[in-house]
């Protein structure tokens, strides 16, 4: 190893400083060379090229801060329009903290699976440029115009060098507590986050390093840099997205009755994930801290830290009940043994699936007791002992769990206010970001060109989170639309090999040790060199490295290769960039294949070198088999029209064709009644604030009517639509007249409506008996002529039930409100709210609901869910006459019986009237309840499967107006990716159809969950059914491939003659 | 120091003995305390009606009184008063209103003036005095004596007067660990003792007690240190009566912290006044060679 | 399950509340307000007394608000002792403790006693510190 110039006291943005002995340690090499320095003249030496170093200054078009589930959608989206992003993090790697989540509610999708890719994908995409472990130190300038100074922290590890083989932390002496997991294990002073972490750069954290050079001495690559230096980016962009997340509560200052920090077995929950985590301290295993143990009764307790009047917040942290049952679930699956209880207040199962998913968990066996414990206290074997009142059946209890769980709340991160400082932007009295207008604009900070994302504006799971990063995407890039923008990488021509003879080169990979210390590199690169067609093969010590991919480029040109195989580790991780390496030097990038010989052969076979040697040999050789078919692929390209159609015009659809004209894009707003304005216009005001329907609307509408990238049409359906992503024809009818349209996207938000009861609860039968709407249609109006002295509302109705088992997510909120609304109207009213959990859980909403109770004197009873509220019918009036509702209240265990003059009934809701029709139409997927299915519950929300649609407002599920609004900016957003990319690539690797094979069945048809199959009559023989593949929509998944009866369809790139060849190769037969 | 001193009734009758190792201990830390003149009752339990400021009027007039000797600090030895004190001088120092109100009502005396700081003692002992400097003067340290802290309500609740954390609480803990004894942690050592129950409901006050002491003897506690003289009644004396509820309960010492302060500085035994207890204190002291040949 | 049967006092039944209803005068005594209560629990699972309360605290909160007379009878508002447990756990910030004394004030200043002191033996009334006395006095005399 080379002599370094090290020396041992320099300051932290100098370098680490270096233990004695080390310096020492190679000091042979030193002295022979009699090039000892002197500790001046190096500090000098160092100071002086600290000030040579030039200033780094990136132009680009938005700066977005936090690299977490938010921030990466917000940069993915503005950079797949072409513009180009800056997106810093705070900590080494990006992911932020979905990726802490073993899983995700309601769908138990691995998080990490769900995130990583993207995670992939932002730190490859062109338009993207990364800076982690860096900090906006300062920031000048005005919207469309911002110079932001980033101070971007030594990691002292070189990137450029730094394999990720893990070398360093074996030797590393040092253990630092680790945040990333939650204070619960520890890590080295030279670390990464987690195996998945990207950049896989190492970190040394210059505050524990004792500057040992342990780590130096083995980093085969020479990626240590103990000197390099701290420095500060400019950044110029002209909007900014703001999405630094949040952090979660920590009941070791507050809330100590439950013993956190102070007894072993009481833990967050989010050290509960880490628990449950594959990657975390043990490895998946639920045992508890003080023994390790598997524990055989765990308790969660709820809302710890929130819903907090005093010792705490006073808000709904809003994903607590969730996660809760989620672990819970998790736990109860894998263990069906251990005994769970939730203590709870309300479990605010709002969201899609969320009821149904918590109704699954008590059938599971997890226990939900409705009481708030008082207090916890350790017993001798370091169980933990609850105190409570299970307020339902009245009795106070003391539990003994093993394990105790507190689910903590969101809470803003302590960094808020000084990075708000910076940005010049507002704080609530909470600390989270302020918005312009919480139901108005939701996304926009209180400055103009900063814009909001995720979790910094209030508790937010993760895809309201997602929604609202495109949302803010959309409005970020509103200020630079004007600005060039660039799609995708430049490469050279592609060189047609179709007629050459397959000359293969194969890179062998090292991967520093983790590959050459299990198994016979060596022996693989003269094994494969054997093989027929290889003209070239060679180990190197990392593939992915900048001068190996050089060497492969500079290969390919010497030795006139045409196929390249690389084996190391994933295609999943490193093919794209092999790929790129291809396309650089003018080849197809599908004539290339992977050997994955770390993960499964030295890696899973670390003990035995020969088979290991033996494994690698085989699948390489399989590989060869492989990529001697391969053919060069191509990708259709084809243009967008560059407009979008947008179906229906409420609140959703008008922000959205808003958001879609401030990007400079065309819509179509269409619209099936009368006028724009959806259920608004039949609304008085709005919750949380009270803000009257009219005062949103109103100013909407003018904005819509007089914009000139937005056609509306009113009294207008989509009757019909031919075409796919990026050309569509759709005919809409007028009154009579129909009319052609085209487009190339589409946003559906055509919203929802409240169920027919069909006669429960006396409806219709009693006008006085009305739903929440018609209460504020008649409140509006002024034609609830009697001033009513009783007031009954009951939550719930129609919901679930067994027919709709689902919850209406905005019921308890509306409730509340009008309520207020009642009791503001007739002063000495009695107003009654029976509800069954009151779900009161987005943004002062929490708050709300607490002031109406105190100021208005509502008295709620909380029903069961087996007993409805029964409302009796005066005899001699039925039509108008006084009423009587009996409910059995659930905490006091009674039945009491209310009089009425007025009962409002909270009514269920379900997809708008539309669903069907366009279900059918657009070949898109609907629930039970009407509501359309996007692509992924947690990271595709505005998606759905088949590109070019996309979805926002409560035709995904009921919304209140701030998360419709973010949703319908957020699809807007979606919607205008292709439109600004003009053009557009399919997938190489499609299904092909052989026509002469094909019985037209269909089989293939019902299967594709992208809807790029169709049958229809063959070209030349119309008589004959034939399936078709729209290669626009195809996303190579084989899956009709697969059930295709007659071998009709191939899958390119994995066609059954490539398999075949690979399956022999494996058994060791010659072909 | 000089620091004013309100007694309050009990410590002149059933709680002698902690007025008594309290007057040795500052005399032994070179303080003087001086017990003020015209002190009243100080109104015992706090108002808890916002509407009725009558029950401020005693406690405010023993502030006041602190004024007239020309002090701002007093220092009191029992919870109760302590808690009411602070409590009432907390409220005037709040709203202005009240106490304009207060101060017009008694036209016989000055008007307070809000300067008056209310300590408890152990509170002057941990902020003025030191647990450090404390230790410095040990000679018997407390060895080998287990020891439960009972800390109660009134040192803690409300959160707006209390001396330490109102979950958690750690002061006597951090004095007896000076002291040289161990401790024995106990969740229940801030519940209530039973407080005036004692009067017409013996029972729950004793099955107060047998909890609260419970928990602590099942891990191993020989002995119980607290502060109030209330508390002290209930857990010693009633405490006892619970053997007769409880089979096979035997009840452990209760010591005020200022006798064990005394016993571990080396004062002669016989000012703390053992014999006013109903488990005798004197025992695990002798069994443990806590006193010094 | 039925209404909870509590012990019958005919002074206190007669009780006539000032603005007509007993959470409004309970709420001009105290000045807490009742109806922010969510009936979590935890007052009455922290409370030192009550296994020996025919009411738990949550509930007494809830028969205010629900109007209920009879909670006046209910042995829980003398059982409290003021120890500020609830007070400083309620999530909801409301002073139970003081919503308890609101309610002892109702009857106290109705001048209905609720001492039986004086049936206390001499040997107890020398032994029993004079906060005990003084304190009882207070609560339950007025």
């Amino acid at each position: 190893m080379p002599s370094r110039r090290y020396n041992q006291k320099i300051d932290h943005d100098q370098g680490i400083p270096l233990a004695d002995d080390y310096f020492l340690d190679e000091p042979e090499l030193a002295i022979l060379e009699d090039k000892m320095p002197s500790p001046e003249t190096t500090v000098k030496g160092i100071t002086q090229m600290a000030f040579k170093k030039k200033k780094r200054v990136i132009d680009s078009d938005v700066l977005i801060i936090g690299a977490g589930i938010s921030g990466m959608q917000s940069a993915l989206d503005v950079a797949d329009k072409g513009y180009k992003v800056v997106i810093i993090d705070k900590t080494s790697t990006i992911g932020g903290s979905m990726v802490k989540l073993d899983k995700t509610f309601p769908t138990n999708d691995c998080s990490i699976c769900t995130a990583a890719p993207k995670m992939v994908e932002l730190a490859r995409h062109p338009n993207i440029e990364l800076i982690t472990y860096a900090e906006l130190n300062k920031l000048e300038g005005k919207k469309g115009d911002f110079t932001a100074q980033i101070w971007k922290k030594t990691k002292y590890v070189d990137p450029d060098k730094c394999t990720g083989c893990d070398d360093c932390t074996a030797v590393c002496p040092v253990d630092v507590i680790s945040s990333f997991n939650e204070k619960i294990s520890t890590r080295k002073a030279i670390y990464i986050e987690f195996p998945q972490a990207v950049p896989i750069v190492y970190t040394i954290d210059h505050e524990h390093c004792t500057g040992c050079g342990a780590c130096d001495r083995v980093c085969e690559p020479g990626a240590i840099t103990f000197l390099e230096k701290s420095e500060e980016i400019e950044v110029k962009a002209g909007a900014i997205v703001i999405a630094t997340g949040f952090e979660v509560f920590e009941p070791s200052e507050l809330r100590k009755e439950y013993g956190y920090g102070k007894y072993e077995n009481v833990m967050t929950a989010m050290q509960f994930e880490r628990l449950l985590s594959s990657f975390g301290p043990t490895a998946g295993k639920v045992l508890r801290p003080s023994d390790l143990n598997k524990p055989k009764k765990i308790g969660w307790i709820q809302c710890v830290g929130s819903r907090s009047e005093q010792e705490g917040y006073p808000y709904c942290s809003r994903v607590c009940c969730m996660y809760a049952t989620k672990e819970a679930s998790i736990v109860k699956e894998a263990n069906p043994g251990i005994n769970i209880n939730i203590y709870y207040m309300d479990i605010r199962a709002y969201g899609k699936d969320f009821q149904q998913y918590y109704d699954h968990a008590k059938d599971l066996g997890v226990k939900y007791i409705r009481g708030r414990p008082s207090n916890v206290y350790e017993n001798k074997d370091k169980s933990l002992t609850i105190r409570y009142r299970d307020t339902l059946s009245g009795k106070v209890k003391e539990d003994k769990v093993d394990l105790l769980v507190l689910s903590t709340a969101i809470i803003p991160a302590k960094d808020n206010k000084k990075i708000a400082k910076i940005l010049g932007i507002e704080v609530d009295e909470n600390g989270f970001f302020k918005q312009d207008s919480l139901l108005q604009n939701p996304v926009q900070s209180t400055k103009p060109g900063i814009f909001l994302a995720g979790c910094i504006q209030g508790p937010k799971d993760i895809p309201d989170s997602v929604s609202m990063a495109s949302g803010a995407a959309a409005k970020a890039v509103a200020p630079v639309k004007d600005r060039k923008r660039h799609v995708g990488r430049d490469f050279p021509p592609e060189k047609d090999v179709s007629l050459e003879e397959p000359r293969i080169g194969v890179f062998i990979c090292h991967c520093g040790k983790n590959i050459a210390s299990y198994l016979d590199v060596e022996k693989v690169t003269e094994e494969v060199k054997k093989r027929p067609n290889v003209v070239y093969a060679e180990h190197v010590m990392f593939a992915c490295s900048e001068d190996t991919c050089k060497k492969i480029r500079d290969t390919i040109k010497d030795q006139k290769l045409n196929r390249i195989i690389v084996a190391a580790c994933s295609p999943r991780t490193h093919g794209g960039l092999f790929q790129d390496t291809l396309l650089e030097s003018g080849l197809n990038k599908y004539l290339f294949e992977m050997a994955n010989i770390r993960n499964h052969c030295s890696w899973v076979h670390s003990d035995d070198w020969d088979k290991a040697t033996d494994k690698a040999i085989n699948l390489v050789n399989a590989a060869v088999a492989k990529v001697r078919l391969l053919e060069p692929l191509s990708e259709e390209e084809f243009s967008i029209i560059p407009s979008v159609l947008v179906i229906g015009g409420g609140v959703s659809g008008m922000k959205a064709a808003l958001a879609l004209a401030d990007m400079g894009v065309k819509s179509y707003l269409i619209e099936k009644e009368k006028e724009l304005g959806g259920r608004l216009k039949h609304l008085h005001s709005m919750f949380p604030s009270d803000i009257k329907a009219k005062d949103i609307i109103d100013p909407l509408i003018k904005q819509v009517t007089k914009n000139r990238l937005i056609t509306v049409m009113t009294e207008s359906e989509l009757v019909d639509i031919d075409g796919f992503i990026g050309n569509y024809e759709g005919i809409i009818k007028h009154k009579s007249k129909k009319r052609k349209i085209e487009f190339g996207t589409i946003i559906v938000s055509t919203g929802f409506r409240e169920i027919d009861l069909e006669g429960r609860y006396h409806y219709g039968k009693n006008k006085n008996i009305i739903s929440q709407t018609e209460l504020e249609e008649k409140i509006k109006e002024g034609t609830l002529k009697k001033k009513p002295k009783n007031v009954v509302i009951v939550n719930c109705a129609g919901a679930m039930d067994e027919k709709r088992p689902y919850c209406c997510r905005i019921g308890c909120g509306v409730a509340i409100k009008n309520a207020k609304l009642i009791s503001e109207r007739y002063p000495g009213v009695k107003i009654w709210l029976l509800y069954r959990d009151m779900r009161v859980f987005g943004k002062e909403e929490e708050e709300y609901y607490s002031n109406v109770l105190k100021n208005h004197h509502v008295t709620v009873v909380r029903y069961p869910g087996d007993k409805k509220p029964e409302i009796k019918l005066d005899k001699k009036d039925p039509k108008e006459g006084p009423m009587t509702v009996k409910v059995y209240d659930d905490i006091l265990n009674e039945e009491l019986v209310l009089d009425a003059d007025l009962v409002v009934l909270t009514v269920n809701t379900e997809g708008e009237v539309l669903t069907n029709t366009l279900k059918n139409m657009l070949k898109i997927p609907a629930d039970a309840g009407g509501f359309f299915l996007e692509a992924h519950a947690k990271i595709r929300p505005l998606d759905f499967a088949t590109d070019g649609i996309y979805l926002c407002g409560a035709a995904h599920y009921p919304k209140n107006l701030v998360d419709s609004i973010a949703q319908a900016e957020g699809a807007a957003s979606r919607a205008a990716i292709p439109i600004m990319q003009e053009k557009m690539k399919g997938e190489g690797q499609v299904a092909e159809v052989n026509d002469d094979l094909c019985s037209g069945c269909q089989t293939c048809e019902g299967i594709c969950p992208y809807s790029a199959i169709e049958v229809k009559p063959r070209q030349d023989k119309p008589d004959h059914l034939v399936a078709t593949v729209n290669r626009a929509l195809c996303k190579g998944c084989g899956a009709c491939a697969a059930a295709c009866p007659s071998g009709a369809i191939e899958q390119k790139g994995f066609k059954n003659k490539q398999i075949r060849v690979m399956v022999d190769a494996l058994l060791g037969k010659e072909n | 120091m000089k620091m004013l001193y309100f007694p309050g009734c009990t410590l002149k009758t059933s709680a002698k003995n902690l007025e008594k190792t309290a007057f040795a201990i500052m005399e032994k830390l070179g303080h003087e305390m001086v017990e003020m003149d015209d002190w009243t009752c100080c109104g015992v339990v706090s108002s808890l009606s916002d509407d009725d400021l009558m029950r401020h009027l005693a406690p405010l007039r023993s502030l006041i009184h602190v004024e007239d000797q020309g002090e701002d600090k007093v220092l009191t030895l029992c919870d109760m008063c302590c808690n009411t004190l602070k409590q009432t001088n907390l409220r005037v120092k709040e709203k202005a209103d009240d106490l304009e109100t207060l101060n017009a009502f008694m036209d016989q005396e000055n008007d307070y003036k809000g300067t008056v700081t209310v300590y408890h003692f152990l509170e002057f002992l941990r902020d003025e005095v030191g647990f450090k400097t404390l230790k410095k003067m040990v000679k018997n340290p407390l060895r080998g004596m287990k020891i439960m802290p009972y800390y109660g309500c009134m040192m803690l609740r409300p959160r707006e007067v209390a001396i330490d954390d109102a979950e958690d609480p750690q002061i006597l803990s951090d004095l007896l660990k000076v002291l040289g004894a161990d401790i024995v942690d106990n969740p229940f050592n801030i519940e209530c003792c039973g407080s005036y129950h004692t009067v017409e409901h013996k029972e729950i006050v004793s099955n107060r007690a047998h909890r609260i002491t419970n928990f602590a003897l099942e891990r191993g506690a020989d002995a119980i240190v607290l502060s109030c003289p209330l508390c002290r009644f209930n857990i010693d004396v009633r405490g006892k009566e619970a053997e007769k509820l409880h089979r096979g309960y035997k009840q452990i010492p209760v010591y005020y912290y200022t006798q064990l302060i005394a016993i571990a500085l080396g004062l002669d035994p016989t000012v703390c006044g053992f014999e006013q207890h109903a488990v005798d204190p004197n025992l695990l002291l002798k069994k443990k060679g806590v006193y010094r040949k | 399950m039925a209404r909870k049967q509590l012990p019958k006092n005919k002074e206190i039944s007669k009780i006539v509340f000032k603005k007509g209803e007993l959470v409004k005068e309970v709420e001009d005594i105290c000045g807490e307000n009742l109806f922010g209560c969510y009936q979590c629990g935890t007052c009455s699972a922290g409370c030192p007394y009550v296994d020996d309360m025919d009411l738990t605290p949550d509930e007494v909160i809830r028969y205010v608000v629900l109007d209920r007379q009879e909670v006046l009878s209910s042995k829980t508002i003398w059982l409290c002792s003021a120890c500020f447990t609830c007070a400083e756990r309620c999530p909801r910030d409301i002073n139970i403790t003081k919503i308890m004394e609101a309610l002892r004030q109702i009857i106290l200043r109705r001048k209905i006693d609720h001492s039986y002191a004086q049936k206390t033996s001499k040997k107890e009334r020398e032994a029993i510190p004079q906060i005990a006395f003084v304190s009882l006095f207070r609560k339950n005399i007025g």
